[in-house]
């Protein structure tokens, strides 16, 4: 008798996976826009980013941003396009940071909702996600990277929202070879992304006459202890470290640094945030550092806006909102501007070719950033301040769009 | 020349806390032959234990220390009693893949009630030991410390009590255990709670010097592994010096070779031992 029920165990199971599989499967077929009960369009906006594993903290930092704008949206009772009113409804899938999971979370995502806005947060997804984009069905892909590899593809239906990472380096190199000395010392992360970072701020360095000591980057994701390495860099005696990687490590990074004596600057890639290192750091610590503008205090007349919002909503007590939340949350509010402008949620196209325009007509109460339209390789063109930390002060520096941009 | 004691007190720092993490491993793999991949999550577990109490509950550290020590004892103690105990004489393969279960689900716990957010635990320990221009935070010397302390404990616990005597009985040989009137089982329970307690030591602490997140001992378990095949499976002094060996290999190797070949040189030194003795350093003969 032992067989039969070894055979009946896992009946049950089998049929409940039966009819959630059909009722999945039925669900599938509405795919793109349904009304919800308060007689609002539902249109159906997409994020594929990592919600688990060790990139988990910045994707829900990413996805809070989207999030944050959706509902504002939603309370305020939708926008109207063409006559209806609309409002977002966020649908997420986890590629655990991993392009290929992407590929497939995508495919996933539109045959179940057919959003025609998908957010990316990695150079990679994204990478593995242009092309497919272009096919039926076609969606907009809203590119959260500073990669300017997610420009050359040549895309025409992404959109880059983040700044070039590559117009950080000459002011800032400029900037710290005048302060502190010519001897860079180099402890960045050694990810794609920080390798493509070192490489220009070692070319600029040199290019500005200044010498840099040997590469004793680590991966800022795997390492127990920075103590090793931060030895082996100070022992060549810089005036400047370049340094970052996630926040929170490269906050390490700079007191080991501090611990052992180090008292130049510190030149810090834009992935780790100033805001977000002052928790685990005194601003003492960071004296002399040059890096991202903290977002709360960005210098632009609409920021304060979004940063009173921001704190009205998750409490005054809650982490600081970082450049990632900025962003994305101004983009959700842009796309909403640009489908208004083209009358439609759901032609990629047609609300691609009005994202230009509606930077520039989008409510100053909505305006986070000074933005001036779209360039000719689709990335989102605004006026970019980096924070030179002098005297416990954060000083405003401009990073300057690249010589010879169309904006559209 | 100053670079050099420089980076070997850094490696003697991490090498502490390698050897009390592989340590916990090679006990339980000594015993009951399960890679437990769960005891990076142990670690892990001792770190948030030790935030909370000290951060959440206001605490002095060392109350903080103890508390993690109980708390994940009594977890590796549930983990052996829940997951490990039903699959008692099963194909060790059922064991290795309950094992990264566990991994996941405590992974997985960690992040629904803490999120996966960067947290920090405070030190009462934060000033700077500088001795002829070589520098150490004071944590760190007591981490080397206290991890000496523990590993006398346990040596002392396995060579001189009955429980002790049990463990390494076991580890010889199990049927011969049982045999002598031994009971296994409380035995594995034991041993279960022991590298509870070794993880726990290392977690919270190196919780002050580094960041607690969930998958924070995702990497140290690899390393954890990597210094138990290099020390001989199930060998306590293997694990003890493999901990330190690894650690000044990638210190070292870090500083005259580069640091970006550092992870490189730990898995190379793994090939490397187990061609020449694939046992590896302290195994016992079989």
């Amino acid at each position: 008798m032992r067989s039969s029920v070894i055979l009946r165990a896992p009946r049950l199971p089998a049929v409940a996976f039966l009819v959630g599989f059909s009722v999945w499967f039925v669900g599938c077929g509405e795919g793109g826009s349904a009304s919800g009960a308060d007689g609002v369009e539902v249109v159906p906006v997409g994020y594929i980013g990592p919600l688990s594993g060790g990139a988990a903290y910045y994707g829900r930092n990413v996805l809070r941003g989207i999030q944050m704008a959706a509902d504002e949206i939603a309370e305020a009772g939708g926008f109207e396009v063409d006559g209806r009113r609309v409002r977002f409804e966020i649908v997420t899938a986890d590629d655990r940071y991993l392009p290929y999971e992407t590929a497939t979370a995508a495919r996933r995502l539109l045959q179940q909702r057919r959003p025609s806005v998908i957010f990316v947060p990695h150079a990679g997804g994204i990478r593995a996600v242009q092309e497919m984009n272009l096919n039926e069905p076609q969606f907009l892909l809203a590119a959260y990277s500073s990669e300017p590899s997610v420009l050359e593809a040549g895309n025409p239906l992404t959109v880059m929202l983040p700044p070039r990472f590559d117009g950080y380096q000459e002011p800032f190199v400029d900037a710290m070879m005048e302060r502190f000395g010519p001897r860079l010392g180099l402890l960045p992360t050694t990810t794609a992304y920080g390798r493509a970072w070192t490489e220009h701020v070692t070319a600029e360095w040199r290019r500005q006459g200044g010498t840099v000591g040997g590469d004793h980057g680590v991966d800022y994701n795997t390492t127990t202890d920075f103590t090793g390495a931060v030895s082996r860099a100070l022992a060549d005696r810089p005036d400047v470290l370049f340094v970052g990687g996630p926040s929170q490590p490269t906050a390490l990074v700079i007191r080991a640094a501090r611990e052992q004596g180090f008292t130049g600057g510190f030149l810090v890639m834009d992935q780790a945030k100033f805001e977000e290192m002052l928790a685990i750091v005194p601003m003492a610590a960071l004296e002399g550092s040059i890096g991202v503008y903290p977002q709360a205090d960005y210098p632009t007349e609409g920021a304060p806006y979004f940063t009173e919002r921001y704190y009205a909503r998750f409490g005054a007590d809650f982490q600081p909102p970082t450049s990632e939340v900025a962003i994305t949350y101004q983009a959700v509010h842009l796309f909403a501007q640009a489908m208004q402008l083209a009358g439609t949620t759901t032609d990629p196209e047609a609300i691609r070719a009005a994202v230009g325009e509606a930077a520039r007509v989008i409510p100053d109460e909505l305006r986070i950033f000074e933005m001036s339209g779209v360039t000719g390789q689709g990335h989102l063109a605004r006026a970019v301040w980096a924070a030179h930390i002098l005297d416990g002060v954060f000083v405003p520096v401009e990073i300057p769009l690249p010589s010879g941009t169309v904006i559209q | 020349m100053t670079l050099f004691f420089q980076q070997l007190v850094n490696g003697i720092a991490l090498g502490s806390v390698y050897a009390l993490v592989a340590l916990g491993l090679t006990l339980v793999y000594g015993v009951l032959k399960v890679p437990n991949f769960a005891h990076g999550a142990l670690y892990t577990a001792g770190a948030y234990v030790a935030y909370v109490v000290l951060t959440g509950l206001g605490y002095p550290y060392v109350v903080a220390v103890v508390a993690a020590m109980a708390v994940v004892a009594l977890l590796g103690a549930a983990m052996e009693w829940v997951v490990f105990r039903p699959l008692e004489g099963k194909s060790p393969v059922h064991a290795m893949i309950a094992a990264l279960g566990v991994l996941f689900f405590l992974e997985g716990a960690a992040d629904v009630i803490w999120g996966p957010d960067f947290r920090q635990v405070p030190t009462p320990l934060d000033g700077v030991v500088s001795v002829a221009g070589v520098n150490i935070t004071e944590q760190r010397v007591l981490v080397v410390i206290a991890a000496i302390a523990t590993m006398s404990g346990l040596y002392w616990l396995l060579k001189r009590t009955l429980v002790g005597m049990s463990i390494e009985a076991m580890a010889q040989d199990r049927e011969g255990a049982l045999l002598v009137g031994i009971d296994t089982r409380r035995v594995a329970l034991i041993t279960f709670a022991i590298s509870g307690v070794l993880a726990a030591v290392a977690g919270s602490l190196i919780a002050p010097l580094v960041l607690v997140f969930p998958t924070m001992g995702a990497v140290i378990v690899l390393k954890a592994f990597v210094i138990v095949i290099l020390g001989g499976m199930g060998s306590v002094p293997g694990a003890i010096v493999g901990g330190y060996l690894l650690a000044l290999a990638e210190t070292m190797a870090g500083t005259y070779v580069a640091f970006a070949f550092s992870e490189l040189i730990a898995f190379a030194l793994l090939v490397l031992v187990l061609v020449v003795k694939p046992t590896g350093l302290f195994a016992k003969g079989v």
